[in-house]
């Protein structure tokens, strides 16, 4: 069972756990899992389109997976899977 | 209500002090309880923006993750972000929307001629469209 850490904020969707543990052949799968386990999440990961919303990331331990195959990126046991935003910014654009 | 304790806004401080007149960034780590977040440590972060970073900041992925690794060490959460407008207002920006994430507070300091000025703390919406401003507690 690879392990995905769940971030402070959607802790309260995954029975208050700071971490699942699932199965799963690549990072699709077990984001399939996750989200079917834990419905709530759903949303606050994917768009109503079903995309992964934008300022998501998901690394196979520290791979970013558009880099590597995207959802079928596959994963062993001994993985760790981050789920991460993207944060930027800046002063001007108000 | 996000409250700032003193050792972490030092570091908040400096850290924007240190990088200006460029934007700076960085994790708060801390507690959350409902809608009351505290702050005990803050960690500076590396701009990784490849531009002109006067009036852009961007947060390595990889930065964040070590930092929610060493939040979980020490038994603590990653519970918001920080970043510093040099020269200009502690407001979240357009551009700050549209670049922000719904699960974090981001706190936004205003430094004035290379000082600490005034700071504010929103909260985004998951569709990048509003912050909402949260009440923000910050030593002198
Ligand atoms: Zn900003």
């Amino acid at each position: 069972m690879a392990k995905i850490l769940i971030p402070t904020p959607l802790r309260q969707f995954v029975e208050k756990k700071d971490s699942v543990e699932l199965s799963g052949a690549t990072v699709g799968d077990l984001l399939a899992a996750l989200t079917s386990q834990y419905s709530d999440l759903r949303r606050h990961l994917f768009s109503d389109e079903g995309k992964l919303r934008s300022f998501v990331n998901i690394y196979v331990n520290d791979e970013d997976i558009r880099y590597l195959s995207k959802d079928a990126t596959p994963v062993t046991d001994s993985d760790t899977v981050s789920i991460v935003p993207s944060i930027a910014g800046g002063r001007h654009g108000s | 209500m996000i409250k700032i304790e003193q050792a972490a806004w030092d570091v908040m401080v400096s850290h924007a002090r240190t990088t200006y007149p460029n934007e700076c960034c960085g994790a708060m780590l801390g507690s959350v309880d409902g809608d009351q977040k505290a702050v005990q440590v803050a960690v500076a972060l590396e701009n990784a923006f490849a531009g002109a970073q006067g009036a852009f900041y961007q947060l390595r992925p990889e930065d964040l993750i070590k930092a929610d690794a060493e939040a979980r060490r020490q038994g603590m959460d990653l519970v918001g972000i920080f970043h510093s407008h040099p020269d200009c207002d502690a407001y979240f920006s357009k551009t700050d929307l549209e670049n922000s994430c719904p699960w974090y507070s981001f706190v936004v300091l205003s430094i004035q001629k290379g000082e600490f000025h005034h700071a504010n703390s929103f909260l985004p919406d998951p569709d990048q469209t509003v912050a909402v401003q949260e009440e923000l507690q910050h030593p002198r």
